[in-house]
């Protein structure tokens, strides 16, 4: 059984954010949600300025907090190390998003399904074929498109990406390549000081 | 610098961020879950009846009224009861369960005798132990999340307990003003003065040390303890949680006459403060930047 895994180079990513509109089209995503983000930031004083590109996502940690505080079970891990939330036990309390050190779950709250992308609770024929997947007040997060996965598919942000700045792949394979990229370039974990010990590596 | 100080505000940028899932219904949950359960726990020690119903009731409308307005599913909320063996939470709903049934029986028991004196002091323990963990499992709760620093210390459970005795001790003055445990014996009243002006001094240096810990934990930390002290928060901060909620009112308690308008003052400006503290700190909770380990190795 492969440990799904990923590795963002951070050399590479350009913040075009082609990976955000793929995981929303893919997933069907309402208004407000997003499973992946880009962040950007400024470094340094003009002249000498640039801006620095960082793609983030649920990192599906080997320790995940968010699955050890929930309450219900809901959120739970596959065999292959992709963390899941299962809506039909899902309550909506919230404790596995102040959980996660790196806020990469959302609620989903009435508005977002009922006032569809355009407003004035209009839904386009791509929404109402997507709103079957959500449930009102429990709470969703990446899934590394597990569908896609299964069927032996890369993720929908992985197979986006222009630049190649996402690799994904099974991290017990030693020569697979997000093993090797993280192995050659020393590739790190987000935030390792959590002890959640994250399979999304960035390197650079 | 690790990140930028940018809070949070909806752009997608690195920075600390602030938790939005926890809010005003949850600290109103916490707010009666340890006012409740701290009342229950004095009022048992006295056998006062009127006390250990207010307080199974504020446990059992205002805490729980909280957490159903809270939840996105409420009607599924039995299943929180899955996973007490990892999840503070599943803990806190099988004490809260526990502590209605036991208190209920207790309360009826202390009122009626109707149950044989054995099974009597069983319920009672299971009311006090099922209450205590009200107490202090909340705190657990906030501090089992590493992700937020203003949470994770170890004083929050402290807090937690700090505040629902204080509440209990105050509440208890109140509502017990006038009646035989306390009218009769002015010495009681005086051992619960001194013990809530000691639980005020305790209160202050938790939420001191709370504070400290979180300015020193890392960079979310210290834009949190700048929210609740310099920033945007500090004007309700200071003023109510510090000021009239722990010392002010500790003053006040240690000139108070055995009146009952003294009482009342003390306990309202106790618990507003009180109040404050938990909608402040669940505000001002803050996620570490995500990168700010990756960004740390790039330069």
């Amino acid at each position: 059984m492969a440990t799904w895994g990923m590795v963002f180079d951070l050399r590479r990513c350009i913040g075009c954010n082609a990976c955000a509109v793929a995981c929303k089209q893919e997933n069907s995503l309402p208004d407000g949600v997003f499973f992946t983000k880009t962040l950007s930031e400024e470094v340094g004083e003009f002249p000498d300025v640039t801006r620095t590109y960082v793609p983030t996502i649920c990192n599906h940690c080997e320790d995940a907090p968010c699955e050890r505080v929930c309450p219900t079970g809901a959120t739970y891990t596959r065999a292959d190390g992709i963390v899941m939330v299962d809506r039909e036990k899902c309550i909506g309390c919230g404790t596995c998003i102040v959980a996660c050190p790196y806020d990469q779950r959302t609620r989903l709250e009435p508005e977002m399904l009922d006032e569809g992308l355009f407003g004035g609770g209009r839904l386009t024929p791509f929404e109402e074929q997507g709103i079957g997947r959500f449930t009102v007040g429990t709470v969703v997060k990446c899934t590394f498109c597990h569908e896609r996965v299964d069927a032996g598919l890369q993720p929908a942000c992985v197979s986006t990406c222009p630049t190649e700045a996402r690799i994904f792949g099974d991290l017990d394979d030693p020569t697979s390549r997000p093993r090797r990229l993280i192995q050659e370039r020393r590739g790190r974990q987000p935030l390792a000081e959590k002890n959640t010990n994250p399979r999304v590596f960035y390197i650079d | 610098m690790i990140a930028s100080k940018r809070i949070g505000d909806g752009t997608f940028r690195v920075g600390v961020g602030l938790q939005k899932a926890w809010g005003l219904h949850m600290a109103t949950a916490f707010f009666f879950g340890e006012a409740g359960a701290g009342l229950y726990f004095v009022s048992q020690f006295f056998d006062f009846v009127l006390g250990m119903v207010v307080g199974l009731a504020l446990v059992l409308f205002g805490k729980a009224g909280g957490h159903v307005l809270h939840l996105g599913q409420p009607l599924r909320g039995w299943r929180a009861l899955a996973k007490v063996r990892t999840s503070w939470v599943s803990r806190g709903l099988a004490a809260i369960l526990v502590f209605v049934v036991a208190g209920s029986l207790h309360v009826a028991d202390a009122m009626t005798g109707m149950l044989p004196a054995f099974v009597s002091q069983l319920v009672a323990a299971a009311a006090l132990v099922s209450c205590f963990v009200i107490m202090v499992y909340q705190g657990f709760a906030m501090s089992h999340s590493s992700a937020i620093a203003l949470w994770s210390g170890g004083q929050m459970p402290i807090a937690s307990l700090t505040y629902a005795l204080l509440n209990g001790v105050l509440l208890t003055l109140v509502l017990g003003f006038g009646e035989p445990f306390l009218a009769e014996q002015p010495e009681t009243v005086r051992l619960l003065q001194v013990f809530a002006v000691a639980l005020m001094l305790y209160g202050l240096v938790t939420v001191l040390s709370l504070l400290h810990g979180a300015r020193h934990a890392s960079e979310a930390g210290r834009e949190s303890v700048m929210l609740l002290l310099r920033g945007g928060f500090a004007r309700w901060f200071v003023p109510l949680v510090i000021g009239l909620g722990l010392v002010v009112s500790a003053l006040m308690m240690l000139a108070a006459p055995p009146a009952f308008s003294w009482m009342l003052a003390i306990a309202g400006l106790e618990l507003t403060g009180y109040y404050a503290f938990r909608v402040l700190v669940f505000k001002a909770g803050g996620y570490d930047p995500a990168l700010s380990y990756a960004y740390r190795f790039r330069h």
